[in-house]
């Protein structure tokens, strides 16, 4: 049964592949008519600064490589500080779960570019440390503001996985002698951790698409890189650098999401 | 550090939050309508199996879904105003573009929201017990009323949690088009804090605007499922 399903989740990854790509480029003559071969040596000769942000594949500098980078701090950041949230919902004390609830709504309801843009003015340039001083780079207040949102969606899946074991494996811990201590990390953790792991990369795959948002920090991301290059000279190109940009985004986020399929359908065929 | 809202008496910044809050609810009403419109549409027709239209409908589902909303509009914005359409204004003799930023805004809410919206509804209406199909089917049901009166209203009330999710996304994404120069909530508190330079006062109370608005919308989700739920199903 397994051998049929990847066929169907390879079969379901080449079509959308080439379908996109033939959507795109379908576009891309629309638009250019007879300069589209023009167009594409364009984009060709500027992949490597909208790439690495350097106009000859290195060093890293800028572009898609700081999209990739601002995202995997982030999601190091929010898996952290998630689940410290995420235990805080499940407390049995009122007083810590009811804060807990008020962060995570409060975080998961508001846009992202309204926390980001928040950011940008209550993050402060630099701080210091006794004699040094430390530059908050426009990075690190995009990693902030992005880590905020994300860590709420991470707590809430954390909530929603250990909620989802049965109670009876808690009481039966008990009733070996188990702490409560131990029964989180010895027997709630490894049954619950599996079942998030879908979720976790559905909200990876939102934090990633949301870097494109950074540009409103001043980070030197693919959109600022873009922005700079349509400015100085390739205003022509404005729109086939915008269905580069898709392009590009797409190719990431979209193996994750059939991955993520294909795990979910697996978590719960072995429920 | 103190807090100073003075500026908040002013009858011009007055007008231009109530402007930007008024843009913004207009965004999310148009682009919700326009969304659900194309998840209706798209999902009804990659759920007939339509050929040679269901793959390309799939295949826009997943486009829209996997890239950032900011990179659509952005290209939406700029290959409709490339392509010039222009429509000739009978009192001033201007011309008007047919797709300006906010028409641009709400087209791309309407699609990114609205692949989303194909996968939930189509989701919905693949879970519909296949004895309830055959049973409207023996009654005499055309397709089309089978699909009006049977699946489709069960496919809103079974997927009610997931629509809110993406409605609040949907009002999220909103924000975005004030990078488009249209003038809604977020574009107001950036002209006003560069008038002003009161930056965290504007942004703490543009935050709580767009809090409040998300809320009061989630709200009125809960008692519309609360109203729609179908008696013993899923308990």
């Amino acid at each position: 049964m397994s051998d049929g399903q990847e066929g169907r989740d390879w079969r379901d990854f080449l079509v959308g592949l080439c379908g996109v790509t033939m959507i795109l480029f379908a576009i891309l003559t629309i638009i250019y008519r007879a300069g589209t071969l023009d167009a594409l040596n364009t984009l060709r000769d500027l992949s490597p600064m909208l790439l690495t942000g350097s106009p000859q594949w290195g060093p890293l500098r800028g572009g898609f490589s700081t999209n990739i980078q601002i995202s995997l701090w982030a999601m190091a950041i929010s898996l952290c500080l998630g689940f410290l949230l995420g235990t805080g919902l499940i407390s049995r004390y009122g007083s810590i779960r009811l804060p807990s609830v008020f962060v995570m709504n409060t975080l998961r309801n508001s846009p992202w570019l309204v926390i980001l843009y928040a950011m940008l003015y209550a993050v402060p340039y630099e701080i210091g440390i006794g004699r040094t001083t430390f530059e908050i780079s426009p990075e690190v207040k995009a990693i902030i503001g992005l880590s905020l949102p994300t860590l709420a969606n991470i707590a809430e899946v954390f909530r929603a996985g250990i909620q989802s074991i049965r109670a009876g494996q808690w009481e039966a811990a008990r009733s070996l002698g188990y702490s409560s201590g131990q029964i989180t990390r010895l027997i709630i953790l490894p049954q619950a951790l599996p079942l998030m792991l879908p979720n976790l990369m559905t909200t990876y795959a939102a934090l990633f698409i949301g870097t494109s948002l950074v540009v409103v920090t001043g980070a030197n991301d693919l959109l600022a890189v873009a922005r700079v290059v349509i400015g100085s000279g390739a205003e022509k190109y404005a729109t086939a650098i915008y269905i580069y940009i898709l392009f590009v985004y797409f190719i990431f986020s979209f193996p994750i999401a059939i991955w993520t399929r294909r795990l979910e359908r697996q978590v719960r065929a072995g429920k | 550090m103190s807090l100073d809202f003075t500026w908040l008496a002013v009858p011009h910044y007055q007008r231009l939050l109530l402007n930007g809050v008024s843009t913004t609810l207009q965004l999310s009403l148009f682009g919700l309508v326009l969304a659900l419109f194309v998840g209706v549409a798209g999902a009804s027709l990659i759920h007939w199996r339509v050929r040679y239209l269901s793959p390309v409908l799939t295949t826009f589902v997943e486009l829209f879904r996997n890239t950032p909303s900011l990179v659509q509009l952005f290209f939406l914005y700029f290959m409709l105003s490339e392509m010039g359409i222009y429509f000739l204004d009978a009192e001033t003799g201007r011309r008007v573009p047919v797709f300006s930023g906010f028409t641009c805004a709400v087209l791309m809410l309407a699609l990114s929201n609205g692949a989303i919206a194909i996968e939930i509804i189509r989701s919905g209406l693949a879970s519909i017990p296949k004895e309830t199909v055959e049973a409207a089917r023996s009654l005499g049901y055309s397709r089309w009323q089978l699909l009006i009166y049977v699946e489709l209203p069960l496919s809103f009330r079974m997927t009610i949690p997931l629509m809110a999710n993406n409605i609040v996304s949907l009002i999220k994404t909103t924000s975005q088009s004030a990078l488009i120069a249209v003038p809604d909530l977020l574009y107001a508190a950036n002209v006003i804090m560069s008038d002003t330079f009161r930056n965290a006062e504007v942004m703490i109370l543009v935050w709580a605007l767009y809090l409040g608005i998300v809320s009061i919308c989630i709200q009125l989700i809960h008692v519309l499922h609360r109203r729609a739920r179908i008696p013993g199903y899923g308990q």
